[in-house]
């Protein structure tokens, strides 16, 4: 009798798991998940985030003239024109920074460059990945292929899937070109094909690999890295909305008294 | 011709009013980060929220002439990671803050450090210790 009620527990468990995981779960999908459980926030201790993706000139000193960047020239013109909004040179009454000017999406790989968390929440059919600014999220398909041809959006079209038991790899297509690729004003195409590498490197340290292949821009793929430390000081404390209300009321107290008048 | 004129008046006013728009974050070439002023004076408004907190302190300055202050830091999602609350700041209590002060010599700027009633210290900018250049793997510097 003992065993019927014990038999019978184990498959309400079982048949409650079903339940919850679904049918699409197979052993293999589940067998080398990597564990990327917890809030990742950029690891400071090795310098934070940086303003650009290159990884020769982290700091954006040498913009437009990187020697890990291969430009197309007009891409290199186009990152010269810009106004970015910090780093070295910046401008802050007068960038051209979109997710400045319009409260647009910062996109990826930008969104790495911003001191915020980001969340994995991983279920078998995908990854959703929550960030702290806007908030936004993106999907992450597992087991799934890209459109043939993708609307191009914001976040594009992501698919993905594990590898050694420790690592996800995202791919991206579909990007619109709207976006900059850091705060250095760096631009891509909707051919940008982004690959994503998150690896759990140790239990508190999440390696961010990027190649960046957009041959409408660049002339070749190029590489970048940010590494994200596990944090336990709570998820979306605040909401970090970009509003143009907020951003005026801004200005008109600190920024357009600093302003300086023309011809002083 | 007076449409056309009007129409110019309203490109034009427009033109004036976007850099409310653009000027949402990051202030260094407005701002003399290379040195603070210190502002001692009063809390009168402490604003906690996005794009930025912003500090109002009453002051007097060297002349004995009344003097408001607003200086900014990273908005609270930042801040709270640095210790600060909502709380942190309020209404009349009596500060010292250092403050990197707008080059045209505006009252305003982006705030380094304040001081409390009761001598507790709080950085807001730049966070104490962080190196300025992360440090890439060794397996991608070479690429």
């Amino acid at each position: 009798m003992r065993h019927i009620f014990a038999a019978s527990s184990i498959a309400l468990v079982a048949a409650a798991i079903a339940l919850v995981v679904g049918p699409a779960v197979s052993a293999q999908n589940t067998a080398r998940v990597a564990d990327l459980s917890g809030d990742w926030l950029p690891d400071r201790s090795r310098g934070g985030m940086g303003q650009s993706l290159s990884l020769s000139d982290i700091g954006g000193r040498k913009r437009g003239n990187e020697d890990d960047i291969p430009y197309q020239p007009w891409a290199r013109a186009k990152t010269l024109s810009e106004k970015t909004s910090t780093g070295p040179d910046p401008h802050f009454e007068a960038t051209t920074d979109p997710q400045v000017i319009y409260c647009e999406p910062p996109g990826v790989p930008h969104i790495y460059l911003w001191p915020i968390k980001t969340r994995f929440i991983q279920t078998p059919q995908a990854v959703y990945i929550l960030y702290e600014i806007g908030p936004f999220f993106r999907v992450v398909w597992l087991n799934e292929k890209h459109p043939d041809d993708p609307d191009p959006q914001w976040w594009g079209h992501s698919i993905g899937h594990y590898e050694n038991g420790d690592t996800l790899v995202v791919d991206t297509i579909g990007f619109n070109d709207k976006t900059w690729l850091d705060q250095m004003g760096h631009p891509h195409t909707e051919k940008l094909h982004l690959i994503e590498r998150f690896k759990r490197a140790n239990k508190t340290q999440l390696e961010v690999d990027m190649t960046i292949d957009d041959p409408g821009a660049y002339t070749k793929p190029w590489f970048s890295h940010r590494n994200l430390v596990l944090s336990d000081s709570g998820f979306l404390r605040y909401q970090q909305i970009c509003s143009v209300r907020e951003n005026q009321q801004f200005f008109d107290n600190v920024g357009k008294p600093a302003v300086p008048t023309p011809g002083k | 011709m007076r449409r056309s004129k009007l129409l110019a008046v309203a490109i034009g006013t427009a033109l004036m009013a976007a850099p409310g728009v653009v000027l949402a974050h990051h202030g260094a070439n407005l701002y003399d980060m290379t040195k603070t002023v210190k502002v001692t004076g009063t809390i009168a408004k402490f604003y906690w929220g996005n794009p930025h907190n912003e500090v109002t302190i009453d002051a007097t300055d060297e002349k004995g002439a009344a003097v408001q202050w607003v200086a900014y830091t990273e908005p609270p999602l930042v801040m709270l990671e640095r210790g600060w609350t909502r709380k942190s700041l309020n209404f009349g209590d009596k500060v010292t803050a250092y403050i990197f002060q707008a080059r045209n010599g505006s009252p305003v700027g982006t705030l380094n450090r304040i001081v409390l009633p009761d001598g507790k210290e709080l950085t807001a900018y730049p966070m104490p210790g962080a190196p300025a250049v992360p440090n890439p793997p060794a397996n991608l510097r070479s690429q």
